[in-house]
């Protein structure tokens, strides 16, 4: 077998690989969002609504949304980012202005949910679902109440304690114990929190952002600071598991529905948009992902025993949004790498 | 494969290798601009505190799985032929299930109330409960059953290769199990035991998923450092610059060995 | 074929004691092997949601299994894509390591480490990297871009799996051949091929199971159709993993068995 016969393979194995690179039709709507956060049911009874197929892609983070799409990966006509991402698209001109004409189902958002700092005229996202992130609290194992930051990092809860793997979640809840701002984050700030955090990270037993809640069902911890969705499911799962706003107030979270500059579909992007606005379609994502929903005329549709669920609708506390930090991002990553590192 | 090797691996690295020299945006992106300041990060006692545990761990993980994987791998060589093909499947079943199936399967294993520890309560020697999972020990296990099987394959390999009457001769002339091994199965299976290792080896280092998922991401390795860079940091430029240094090691180790193993086959 | 007819004589009596150690040794592996695949077929029956806790019997995973389209299309996109990249995973690694052994190159070490870098690339950095180069030259994501991210990565192993072998192999087996009128190319099929079956087996078997499980590279180079196993899998595990997927492993693995059985008695029908 000689060398030339070896490329003419290599040649041909290439030709074969890029054939069967489908071309879509074109007007198939290229959804690109959190996995698993459309329900199917719902992508479905839009196809039968308008005949539009959908390609739904997933992606399981903020930041996986934004490399992909920067590395220059895919074109896509709707991308579902959370408010401090499409803040930062929306500044790089990766998004493009929603024409309000063609989404006449915006009356049933709740006020409470748009003209947010994110996108102050709502001009470029419209909300998707909302939620919070809080402490969970294992009711039968801890008889002490917890209610603040403080009150979950104490040395009796050494190894008894999950908190979500993102280095700027622990670093925000650290300011906000210290009463400073969790979106100006300076030099001075991450010095102040830094003593803080290095405490914290000592007693934690599981950093996990996919599943939290694993580690609470199986008994492996008696209480953290998760996503207000995974403590909805705890909940219902058992009523044990308390859901609370930390005392110094917490972070919340919009998901919003975008459309990329470069979308092919534009018109298919703000069909989907309006449908996922009706109140009977926006009560079926409710029933899949007890997350707080926005669309103030679907949450009129919910059972009682739904919005009960103090996870998903919270009576009281302080919510703030998160800002896109940019570059700041760098140095609380190595902060909370050198701390975790140091144990 | 020259061919290949140069798209879809020399192409990269150097679009690695460019970023790693870069500035970047609020997004994370590359600013063409030339810096040094992502290199004089890399050696930074934090990062080099990291990378010396993650070979800690893939040195370990490699140790355990020759010495458990050896006896396998040989007991596959040289079993009967029809049975050869059918156990070196075995081998490989369970690793075609989700990676995160098993995971949480080892995670109902190992939890405080998991199977092991109702096991081992059940015993009559008082032992457990462990708490095994999210610590080093968990991630040890998760790791060597990870790349256990990358071991085997290799080995096999080698030892399917090996002339039974060379090892009945050693015994005719009256060496016992303990001499042969040394003697005579241990040189001739080394090529396999070397490539195993480094198939081992080599991703343990970089590997990131498993501290997560069973060491509850208590402790960061070099492969969960790099991948911050990109999903958490907005770091691209550093990023590419822990990975270049990273691959940089390594390959100059490798070309090395190949050199020194060169030189002794010319001389042995 | 040399070594696989060698006589293989019956052990003396002294050593059946190592032979059936080294059984009860690998009886214990495969024990270390399968007990979570035991676990997670056992939760596959789980009445539970969340596949943490035991709560009874049912067999509604399965039922769901054939319900869930996207998940069946994710898992033969990944089928294919590991098919695929076993093939040529196979071809490029064993070519590139008998290339490597039979004519030394000068810059034969050079190469040899080039090919084993993607082994040490850590994924996220292939992943990103390969998108960068596919969005350059403008190469559309989908199975193609997958194929070749998965090969990039998966065929090291085959070549130092090969090499290996390659290694102490006798050449004068070659030259014989070619003494007796073979040319080259029927040399390598009929003469070295045969020789390094075993290799070639271990080799694909690994590179099947790197491309089936495969998640960061995946990502980057993939597109909505083209999405595999676990990127699904990955995805469901936000929102709380199912036993739907214990299910499907379950079905996997048992489909896995009765082929292996199937294939085993086909052998025995034609011998």
């Amino acid at each position: 077998m000689s060398y030339s016969t070896q490329l003419r393979f290599v040649a041909g194995a290439l030709l074969a690989l890029a054939a069967p690179v489908a071309a879509r039709a074109a007007g198939d709507l290229n959804l690109f969002g959190w996995s698993e956060y459309v329900p199917q049911t719902v992508i479905d009874g839009f196809t039968k609504a308008t005949g539009i197929k959908v390609n739904f892609e997933t992606y399981s983070s903020n930041e996986e949304l934004i490399s992909k799409l920067v590395a220059g990966g895919g074109r896509y006509d709707l991308v579902q980012p959370s408010d401090y991402a499409a803040e930062v698209m929306i500044r790089q001109k990766l998004l493009a202005p929603l024409d309000k004409t063609k989404l006449a189902n915006l009356k049933n958002l709740s006020a409470d949910f748009t003209g947010r700092p994110h996108d102050p005229a709502g001009a470029f996202t419209v909300p998707y679902m909302a939620g919070s992130v809080g402490i969970v609290v294992n009711t039968e194992k801890v008889k002490v109440p917890v209610t603040s930051y403080r009150e979950v990092f104490q040395a009796q809860f050494q190894n008894r304690i999950v908190v979500l793997n993102d280095n700027r979640e622990i670093v925000s809840w650290a300011l906000k114990s210290l009463g400073l701002p969790i979106n100006t984050i300076t030099a001075d700030s991450l010095a102040k929190a830094r003593p803080v955090v290095a405490n914290w990270v000592k007693l934690v037993k599981v950093f996990d952002s996919d599943s939290p809640k694993t580690a609470l069902l199986n008994g492996d911890v008696d209480l953290g600071i998760v996503w207000s969705g995974e403590a909805a499911i705890l909940w219902n799962q058992h009523k044990k598991f308390r859901y609370v706003i930390p005392a110094e107030g917490a972070h919340q979270f919009i998901d919003v529905l975008a459309i990329p500059a470069n979308a092919k579909n534009k018109a298919a992007a703000h069909q989907f948009i309006n449908y996922i606005l009706r109140p009977e379609v926006s009560k079926l994502i409710s029933a899949a992902f007890p997350y707080t929903n926005p669309n103030a005329e679907a949450r009129k549709l919910l059972r009682a025993d739904e919005l009960a669920n103090p996870a998903s609708y919270p009576k009281e506390g302080k919510l703030e949004t998160f800002r896109d930090i940019g570059r700041m991002a760098s140095d609380i990553d190595r902060l909370v790498t050198d701390l975790k590192s140091a144990k | 494969m020259l061919l290949w090797l140069l798209a879809f691996v020399v192409v990269p690295s150097a679009i690695l290798f460019v970023y790693s020299f870069c500035e970047r945006d609020e997004l994370g992106r590359v600013v063409f601009s030339f810096t040094w300041e992502n290199y004089q990060r890399v050696f930074d006692p934090i990062y080099l505190r990291i990378f010396v545990r993650s070979i800690g761990y893939a040195a370990l993980t490699t140790a355990i799985c020759i010495v458990a994987g050896f006896p396998v791998a040989y007991f596959i060589g040289r079993a009967g032929e029809a049975w050869r093909n059918r156990l070196l499947l075995l081998v490989m079943v369970p690793f075609w299930t989700s990676f995160l199936i098993r995971t949480y399967a080892w995670i109902t294993i190992l939890k405080q109330e998991g199977l092991l520890n109702a096991v081992l309560q059940s015993l009559p020697f008082g032992l457990g409960p462990w708490d095994l999972l999210y610590t080093p020990t968990a991630v040890v296990i998760g790791l060597v059953y990870a790349y256990l099987p990358f071991m085997i394959l290799p080995i096999y390999g080698s030892v399917e290769k090996l002339d039974g009457a060379l090892i009945e001769a050693a015994h005719d002339l009256g060496a016992g199990p303990l001499r042969v091994f040394p003697a005579v199965i241990l040189p001739l299976t080394l090529p396999g035991i070397a490539a195993g290792t480094l198939l081992v080896f080599v991703p343990a280092i970089a590997m990131f998923a498993i501290t997560d998922l069973m060491g509850g991401a208590r402790v960061p390795l070099i492969g969960n450092v790099i991948q911050n860079q990109f999903l958490q940091a907005r770091d691209w430029p550093f990023g590419a610059a822990l990975g270049v240094v990273f691959m940089a090691l390594f390959a100059a180790t490798y070309w090395a060995l190949l050199r020194f193993r060169a030189r002794e086959d010319s001389i042995g | 074929m040399p070594s696989t007819a060698a006589p293989r004589l019956r052990p003396p009596s002294g050593l059946r004691l190592l032979q059936f150690g080294l059984g009860g040794w690998t009886a214990l592996v495969l024990l270390f092997f399968y007990l979570p695949i035991v676990v997670l077929v056992a939760y596959s029956f789980n009445a539970s949601r969340l596949n943490v806790v035991w709560e009874g019997f049912t067999f509604e995973w399965y039922r769901s299994v054939w319900a869930n389209g996207p998940l069946l299309q994710a898992a033969r996109n990944s089928l294919v894509i590991a098919c695929a990249t076993t093939v040529l995973a196979v071809v490029l690694g064993t070519l590139g390591a008998w290339l490597l052994h039979r004519y030394r190159f000068r810059a034969g070490r050079s190469i040899e480490t080039l090919a084993a870098i993607p082994m040490v690339m850590p994924e996220i950095l292939m992943g990103i990297s390969l998108l960068v180069f596919f969005a350059t030259i403008s190469l559309p994501l989908g199975f193609g871009t997958v194929i070749i991210g998965h090969v990039t990565f998966s065929f090291p192993f085959v070549l130092i799996a090969v090499q290996a072998r390659l290694r102490g192999l006798d050449p004068a087996l070659e030259e014989a051949a070619l003494d007796l009128g073979a040319t080259p190319a029927q040399a390598f099929w009929l003469v070295t091929i045969p020789c390094l079956r075993p290799a070639i087996v271990a080799g694909a078997l690994m590179a099947f199971t790197l491309s089936w499980d495969e998640l960061i590279v995946t990502f980057f180079t993939a597109d909505a159709a083209s999405a595999t196993l676990p990127l699904r899998v990955f995805g469901m595990a936000k929102v709380g993993l199912n036993p739907t997927l214990n299910a499907l492993s379950a079905i996997f693995v048992v489909a896995t068995a009765a082929l292996v059985a199937f294939a085993a008695y086909v052998r025995r029908l034609n011998r």
